[in-house]
C-alpha cells in the first residue's frame, strides 16, 4: 500500500489570465519504508513538489493521499526540511530542536525535553554548538540543524529538500551515513531531493527525474538494484552504480539539451566530452595531484 | 594575554550594545590595535565633537548678550552654570533642613554648634556685600547724573521755549482772527493754514521733547554689570545666611526632638497641677491635657515638610514617564498585533489611528485632566489614591489627578510609533516562519507567542524607543500645563517667578532634559539590540 500518493496532480501560480504552470501530470507512489530520491536541476520545481507532498502547497487540480487521506494540511507526520532551512534566528540550536519536540510531545519534561533534544543535536554532529544562534553558524551548521528539527519530529515520511547541498565533502558523506542508519533503523519513508547523482544512487531504492520546467512533471524512474549496505568506497567500481550513473546522467543531459532547443536561444557552450563510464578494463590507479605552484606574495 | 584579550572582546561588545561605539577606538587604541586608524578615528568621533562643543559654548557666550528681554539678557554659559548651582545648593539645603529636624542628642547639638560658628562667618560677608551693592549703585549713580543733568537742563530749557513759542502763537492768530474780514473766503482760507501751521510746529515740538526723554530715560535704565554682580554676591550671601538661621532654628526650638521634649514636660506639668485641682477648673485642666496628648503622638510621627526639590521632581518626571510609556505600551502592543495579524481589523482601526495620531498633547491633556478629575473627584479622600501613597517606593512620588493626566497624556502621544511598528512587524513576518508553525502544528497562542512576537521584537523595541522619545517630549509640556511636580513644573515655577536667575535656571532644564532623554534613548538602543537578530526588517 502507497503511503504516499500523487494522482494527476498540477501545480500553477497567477491568475487565470496569466498563469504559469510549474507542475503538471504528476503521478508518485511511495511505498511505505521506500527511500526515494527525486533528481532535477535547478529551478524545475522540485521545492514546490515538495511542499505540495508535505502539504504546505495546494494542488490546483488532482490530488495528494496520505495513507489514502487528502492531505488537508502540512503536519509533523509529513517533515519537510527546508531548502532554506528556516531556523528561527531567535533560537539557539537547542531551542529550535525543543520547540519541535514540544510541538510533537508536549507531555514531556523539561529534564526529557532537554535530553531528547540534544540526542538529535548530537546525530547530525552539531553538539559543540548547541547553545549557539543560527546567525552564529555556517551554511553547513544551519542546514545539520534544520535536520536535526526534522528528525527530531520523528515523522512517519521524511521529506528532504536538499538536504546535503551545503556541506563539505566529508560531513555530507557522513550525514548520508546517518540519513541511511536512521532510515533503516527506524524503517521510515523518505522522499529526498537532490541534483547530485551519486548521491541518490547511494542512498535511494528509486530515483524518479523531474523534468525541466515550466510545467515540469515527473519521467519515468531508475530503479536502483543494488544489494544493502552500499559500501561508498567499493561503489565506484560497482557494475550497477556505473550503469545507473552514466544513465541517469545522460538522461539529465539530454533534458537539459531538449529544454533548451525548446526555448529556442542556443548559448555557444565550450566543447566537453562527458566522462566514460563503460566499466573499465583496469583497475583505477590513484594519481598524485600535482604539487601546487607557489606563487610570488608581495603584498605580505 | 587571552584573558585580557577576552576582556578586550567582551568590552567591546558592551560598548557596540550600548550604542556608545566612539569608545571602542579608545579600547582597541589601549591594546595597541592599528594606533594609526585608531587615533583617526579618535579624531574623528572624540575629539571633533569635543571641539564642536566648545564652539557652541563659545557662540552661545558671544551672541548670548545681545538678546534683551525685560529680566535681563539671555543667560551666558557661566551664568547658566551658576544657575545650575542655585539649583543643586537648593536640593541639598532642603536635604540638611530635613536632617536638622530629624537629628537628637549629642550630634544635635554639636551640628547646632557647627552651624553658628558657619552663622557667625556669615553674617560679615552679608554686611560686606550689601556695602558693596550701595557702593555699586552710588558709582552708577554718579556716573548717571553726570550723563543726565546736562541733558535734563536742556529738556528743561526747551520745554519752557517751546511753551512761550506756542503761547505767541496762539496769541498773535486769535489777534488776527478778530480783524478777519467777513465774506473774503480767500482770507479765511489763508488764517485756517496758518492755523494749521502752528499746530504742526506744535506736534513737532511736543515729539522732540518725547524723544529727549526717551533719551535720558535709557540713560537711567542702563543696568551695570558691576552693580548686577554685586547683587548676585548679595543674593547668595543673603540666602546661605537665611539657610543657616532656619537650619539653627530647626536644630534648635523647632527640632522634633526638643518639641517632643517641651510638650512632655508641658503634660507632666499639668499633670501636677491637675490633681490639685476641682470641679470646673480640673475638667478644663484634664482637657489640655488629653489635647497636648494627642499632639504629642503627631509630633512624634511629624516629617519636615520638604518643598520639592529638582531631584526630586526629576524622579517624579521619570516615574511619570515611564508611567505614561507602560500605559501606551500596554495598549499599543496587542493592538499592534491584532492589526499585523488581521487586515480586516487593521482596516476598521486604521480611520481611528490617521485622526487621533497627529493630535498634540497639549489638547489631550485639559481632557485628560477633566477625565481624571471626574473620575477622582476628591483626591484627599480616594481609597485608590491613598493606596498609592502608602505603596513602599512609588508611595514618596505623590501620585494625584494631575500626574494621572500627565502620564494619560503621554501614553495618548506616544503609543503610535509602537502601534504603527508592531503592526508592521507582525504583518511582515517571514513566511519561512510561519511554515514551520504550519508544519508544528502550533495553535494560535503558541504561534503567537513562540513565532510571531519574537520576530517582530526588534520592530517592536524600535517603535518602543520612538514612543519614549516622543513621551519624554510630551510630559514637559504636560507637567507645565497641568502643575504636576516636575520638570515642566519647574520651568513654570520659574517662568512666573521672574527673579534675575530664573532664565538661567530655565536653560539648565533645557540640557537636564536633554541629556535625560539621551540616556532613556540609550536604554532603548540596549533593549533594542538585545532582541535583534540577523535579517531583521528594518524600517
Amino acid at each position: 500500500m502507497a503511503i504516499l500518493e500523487v494522482n494527476d496532480a498540477a501545480v500553477s501560480f497567477g491568475p487565470a489570465s496569466n498563469r504559469y504552470e510549474v507542475l503538471k501530470d504528476l503521478n508518485l507512489k511511495v511505498e511505505e519504508n521506500e527511500f526515494v530520491a527525486i533528481i532535477g536541476f535547478s529551478g524545475a520545481g522540485k521545492s514546490t513538489l515538495m511542499s505540495l507532498l508535505s502539504g504546505l502547497q495546494k494542488a490546483t487540480s488532482g490530488e495528494v493521499l496520505f495513507k489514502n487521506e487528502p492531505i488537508s494540511e502540512p503536519g509533523p507526520d509529513l517533515g519537510i526540511m527546508f531548502q532554506n532551512y528556516s531556523l528561527l534566528p531567535w533560537l539557539s540550536v537547542l531551542e529550535n530542536v525543543k520547540i519541535a519536540i514540544n510541538a510533537v510531545q508536549p507531555r514531556l519534561s523539561k529534564a526529557e525535553l532537554d535530553e531528547k533534544a540534544r540526542h538529535y543535536v548530537k546525530m547530525v554532529k552539531l553538539d559543540h554548538a548547541v547553545d549557539k544562534k543560527p546567525q552564529e553558524l555556517s551554511g553547513g551548521m544551519r542546514q545539520r540543524a534544520s535536520l536535526a528539527r526534522t528528525l527530531s519530529l520523528n515523522p512517519e515520511v521524511l521529506l528532504l529538500d536538499e538536504p546535503l547541498s551545503a556541506l563539505d565533502a566529508l560531513t555530507r558523506s557522513e550525514l548520508q551515513d546517518q540519513i541511511l542508519n536512521i532510515w533503516e533503523k527506524d524503517k521510515r519513508t523518505v522522499v529526498m531531493i537532490t541534483n547530485d547523482v551519486d548521491e541518490a544512487v547511494l542512498m535511494a531504492d528509486r530515483i524518479i527525474p523531474l523534468t525541466m520546467g515550466p510545467a515540469a512533471t515527473l519521467s519515468d524512474e531508475f530503479k536502483v538494484n543494488m544489494e544493502r549496505p552500499r559500501n561508498r568506497h567499493t561503489l565506484n567500481d560497482h557494475p550497477e552504480f556505473m550503469r545507473l550513473k552514466s544513465e541517469i546522467t545522460g538522461f539529465m543531459l539530454g533534458l537539459n539539451q531538449e529544454s533548451k532547443k525548446l526555448s529556442g536561444n542556443v548559448v555557444p557552450m565550450p566543447k566537453v566530452t562527458p566522462k566514460n563510464f563503460a566499466p573499465p578494463v583496469m583497475s583505477p590507479t590513484f594519481k598524485q595531484n600535482p604539487a601546487p605552484v607557489k606563487k610570488s606574495n608581495n603584498v605580505a | 594575554m587571552e584573558f585580557t584579550n577576552k576582556f578586550k572582546y567582551t568590552l567591546l561588545k558592551a560598548i557596540d550594545l550600548s550604542g556608545m561605539t566612539f569608545l571602542s577606538p579608545v579600547v582597541r587604541l589601549c591594546y595597541g590595535e592599528e594606533p594609526k586608524v585608531q587615533l583617526q578615528k579618535i579624531g574623528q568621533w572624540i575629539l571633533v565633537p569635543i571641539a564642536g562643543v566648545f564652539a557652541f559654548l563659545f557662540l552661545w557666550h558671544v551672541t548670548s548678550g545681545s538678546v534683551k528681554t525685560k529680566s535681563g539678557t539671555l543667560p551666558n554659559p557661566a551664568q547658566t552654570w551658576r544657575g545650575y548651582k542655585a539649583i543643586d545648593a537648593h536640593a541639598n539645603r532642603e536635604n540638611l533642613k530635613m536632617e536638622a529636624y530629624d537629628i537628637v542628642g549629642e550630634e544635635r547639638e554639636k551640628m547646632l554648634a557647627e552651624a553658628k560658628q558657619q552663622l557667625s562667618l556669615v553674617s560679615p560677608r552679608v554686611a560686606s556685600t550689601n556695602k558693596a551693592v550701595t557702593k555699586a549703585k552710588e558709582a552708577i549713580d554718579q556716573d548717571t547724573k553726570a550723563l543726565i543733568e546736562p541733558l535734563d537742563s536742556e529738556y528743561k530749557d526747551k520745554k519752557s521755549g517751546f511753551k512761550s513759542a506756542a503761547l505767541e502763537r496762539k496769541n498773535a492768530l486769535i489777534l488776527a482772527a478778530e480783524s478777519l474780514p467777513t465774506g473774503n473766503v480767500e482770507a479765511y482760507e489763508k488764517f485756517l493754514a496758518e492755523v494749521k501751521a502752528a499746530e504742526l510746529q506744535n506736534e513737532a515740538d511736543k515729539d522732540e521733547l518725547s524723544l529727549l526723554k526717551k533719551e535720558i530715560d535709557t540713560i537711567r535704565e542702563v543696568k551695570s554689570p558691576d552693580v548686577a554682580d554685586a547683587l548676585i554676591e548679595q543674593t547668595l550671601a543673603a540666602e546661605e545666611e537665611q539657610f543657616l538661621r532656619k537650619k539653627i532654628e530647626l536644630l534648635s526650638d523647632r527640632n522634633r526632638a526638643i518639641q517632643v521634649e517641651v510638650a512632655t514636660g508641658k503634660i507632666v506639668d499639668y499633670k501636677n497641677e491637675f490633681l490639685s485641682l476641682s470641679g470646673k477648673e480640673a475638667y478644663a485642666k484634664a482637657r489640655s491635657i488629653a489635647r497636648e496628648q494627642s499632639r504629642l503622638t503627631k509630633m512624634g510621627e511629624s516629617t519636615y515638610a520638604k518643598p520639592a526639590t529638582i531631584w526630586y521632581q526629576v524622579k517624579r518626571s521619570v516615574f511619570c514617564v515611564f508611567t505614561g510609556f507602560l500605559i501606551g505600551t500596554a495598549i499599543a502592543v496587542p493592538v499592534g498585533i491584532l492589526c499585523g495579524l488581521n487586515s480586516t481589523f487593521m482596516a476598521a482601526m486604521t480611520p481611528f489611528i490617521a485622526i487621533f495620531k497627529p493630535v498634540s498633547p497639549i489638547v489631550w491633556l485639559p481632557i485628560a485632566l477633566i477625565v481624571v478629575s471626574g473620575l477622582i473627584p476628591d483626591p484627599d479622600n480616594n481609597p485608590f489614591i491613598e493606596f498609592l501613597w502608602d505603596l513602599p517606593i512609588i508611595g514618596v512620588y505623590k501620585i494625584n489627578p494631575a500626574f494621572i493626566a500627565s502620564a494619560v497624556t503621554v501614553a495618548l502621544c506616544s503609543l503610535w510609533a509602537t502601534l504603527a511598528n508592531t503592526a508592521l512587524g507582525v504583518a511582515s513576518i517571514d513566511k519561512d516562519y510561519m511554515n514551520v508553525a504550519r508544519v508544528l502544528k502550533l495553535g494560535f497562542f503558541a504561534r503567537l507567542f513562540k513565532i510571531v512576537i519574537p520576530s517582530a521584537l526588534p520592530l517592536i523595541f524600535a517603535g518602543l524607543r520612538i514612543s519614549l522619545g516622543v513621551g519624554w517630549m510630551v510630559l514637559i509640556a504636560a507637567e507645565l500645563l497641568s502643575s504636576s511636580e516636575g520638570i515642566g513644573k519647574f520651568v513654570w515655577d520659574q517662568f512666573n517667578n521672574g527673579a534675575s536667575d530664573s532664565l538661567a535656571k530655565m536653560m539648565v532644564v533645557v540640557f537636564l532634559v536633554g541629556i535625560i532623554g539621551l540616556i532613556l534613548d540609550r536604554i532603548m538602543i540596549v533593549f533594542q539590540r538585545l532582541v535583534t537578530f540577523e535579517g531583521t526588517v528594518s524600517v
